[in-house]
């Protein structure tokens, strides 16, 4: 009968479907599991200060530059649009608040985000991956460390801190390059611009923007060691681990700048 | 306190089986290591030898069977007492697994570090007392572990596992990829270890000559089972046909001699 073989057919689609959507709904879960160890471990003294001074110098020092020089372009960019997009409204005043509001609310944090996660996420997924493949983890634990604790907990902890600084340092470098635009090229006036910016700084953006940084922070550091930690053996393994974690990393940034924004603005 | 023959018993593996993805890599494995006792683990490459020693150290988790260390169940063991009954053994990996961020000196004495205060200097000096006994150079203290060779990383792991003087010692391959001369500098070591501080060796070698040197007990892995148990001496009269396999290439060479 044909509705027997149609809905054979149906059945079919619907396992294998089925089967991936299980998949999918399990390394998910893997990855909560994974998540919450590593909240654990966080809170979990003893804390490995030295460890956790490496890393943010190296998630927060060593990454002022890429993000200097991004933010810093996006102001200036940002500032240029605005005057030739808006021919009606070209004031300083209204440059300034759309430098302002763009940079600190969305432009500052998602891209220091993306940056940090193309450059540091990678870095630790690597790292961790390799100690993964070349049995440095099971070291580590008959060692007397736990390898969540000593590896993991110092590199959450770090980006936690350091990218809401950095998106701080980043929003002054963007909203700078902004003002060189309007001022040099723009030929706007100097002390209206400043004016007009500090008039429209409103608190609820930097904390929007903090917590958006905050939440990115986790986001890369969860997600990197999550797959480094998870690695399979060989080089592939390696491979597959950095490129998943910026790749995820990126892609949750960016759904999650939305979700945050529509819970500070619903 | 178990005994056997008036000896205690240190590891005590009884009915473990592994598999992965339903292929079973160990089967039914049964075997004891006692005080003073030092065992070499033969067997083909990919019998499974190195998933034995990592089930013992509870890396991976058998899928039946029971691991006794000193009197205590790991199977289940609860993480806290696991790690502490590790902290007794010293272990080394086949690779050996050493921590590339750190300098050999750090390294070595990184367990010991874990438990107490030491500073620089006296850290590089506990590590130098473990060196000089393996024939390296002090230089190599302040080097990383890729800044030096790779027979040389070999050794460095071993000093990491007999830092602060384990009594419990499993070695994954130690000689192999050494020149004889530092393979027998650690048969050496080994034997040291296991007759003076009354220590316990598991080691898993394809180096037949260090298996004369160091083993009172030779334990063959073939077919993801033991199919053989004897002494050194045993092995090289032995008519099991793998057995023989693994002694022809020495017995040939006395031959020409
Ligand atoms: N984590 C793992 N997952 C799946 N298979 C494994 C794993 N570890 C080892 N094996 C398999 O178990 C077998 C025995 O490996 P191993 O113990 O390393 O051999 P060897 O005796 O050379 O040390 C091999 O076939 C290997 O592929
Ligand atoms: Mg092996």
């Amino acid at each position: 009968m044909w509705w027997l073989t149609l809905l054979d057919l149906f059945l079919e689609i619907l396992g294998t479907t089925g089967k991936k959507f299980i998949n999918f709904v399990a390394s998910i879960g893997h990855f909560f599991i994974f998540f919450g160890s590593a909240l654990y471990w966080v809170f979990k003294p003893p804390w490995y200060f030295k460890k956790i001074f490496q890393q943010i110098l190296d998630i927060g020092y060593f990454s002022l530059p890429v993000v200097g020089l991004t933010t810093f372009f996006s102001g200036m960019v940002l500032a240029l649009q605005t005057y030739n997009g808006f021919t009606d409204f070209n004031s300083e005043s209204t440059v300034a608040r759309i430098v302002l509001a763009s940079i600190t609310r969305e432009l500052g944090p998602v891209l220091t985000g993306l940056m940090v996660a193309g450059r540091i996420g990678a870095k630790m997924a690597a790292e961790i991956a390799t100690m993964r493949v070349t049995e440095q983890i099971d070291a580590l634990g008959t060692l007397g460390t736990r390898p969540m604790q000593y590896l993991i907990a110092p590199k959450i902890i770090a980006s936690f801190v350091c990218i809401p600084l950095l998106v701080l340092i980043g929003n002054t470098i963007g909203i700078l390059g902004g003002y060189i635009i309007a001022i040099y090229k723009l030929n706007f006036n100097p002390s209206l611009y400043l004016y007009a910016t500090m008039e429209y700084l409103q608190l609820i953006d930097i904390i929007q923007g903090t917590v958006k940084a905050a939440v990115f922070g986790l986001i890369i550091s969860m997600v990197s060691c999550y797959f480094g930690y998870n690695a399979s053996k060989g080089a592939e393994g390696v491979g597959f681990a950095t490129t998943s974690s910026v790749v995820i990393s990126s892609v949750m940034i960016l759904t999650s700048t939305y979700i945050i924004t529509a819970l500070f603005f619903g | 306190m178990e005994k056997r023959n008036n000896k205690k018993v240190i590891i005590k593996i009884s009915d473990l089986s592994k598999s992965f993805n339903n292929n079973f890599v160990l089967k039914n494995i049964n075997f004891q290591l006692l005080e003073g006792e030092s065992l070499a683990i033969i067997g083909a490459s990919g019998s499974g030898k190195s998933v034995l020693l990592k089930n013992i150290i509870g890396i991976l988790q058998p899928d039946k069977g029971s691991i006794v260390i000193n009197d205590t169940e790991m199977v289940n063991l609860s993480r806290n007492l696991k790690e502490k009954l590790l902290l007794d053994l010293g272990i080394t990996f086949q690779h050996g697994a050493l921590f590339d961020s750190l300098k050999n000196w750090e390294n070595i004495i990184f367990k010991t570090a874990n438990k107490e205060k030491i500073n620089n200097k006296q850290g590089k000096q506990l590590a130098f007392s473990i060196i000089k006994q393996l024939g390296l150079q002090p230089e190599i203290l302040d080097l990383y572990p890729s800044e030096i060779s790779g027979g040389m990383q070999k050794r460095v792991a071993i000093a990491r596992a007999i830092c602060g003087n384990p009594k419990i010692l499993l070695f994954d391959e130690p000689t192999s990829g050494l020149d004889p001369v530092t393979g027998s500098l650690i048969d050496e070591l080994i034997k040291t270890a296991v007759k003076t501080v009354g220590g316990s060796a598991i080691t898993i070698t394809h180096d037949m000559a260090s298996v004369c040197r160091i083993a009172d007990k030779v334990i063959l892995i073939d077919k993801q089972t033991i199919s053989w148990t004897g002494t050194p001496k045993e092995m090289f009269n032995s008519r099991n046909k793998k057995i023989q396999e693994f002694v022809k290439p020495i017995n040939s060479e006395i031959f020409f001699k």
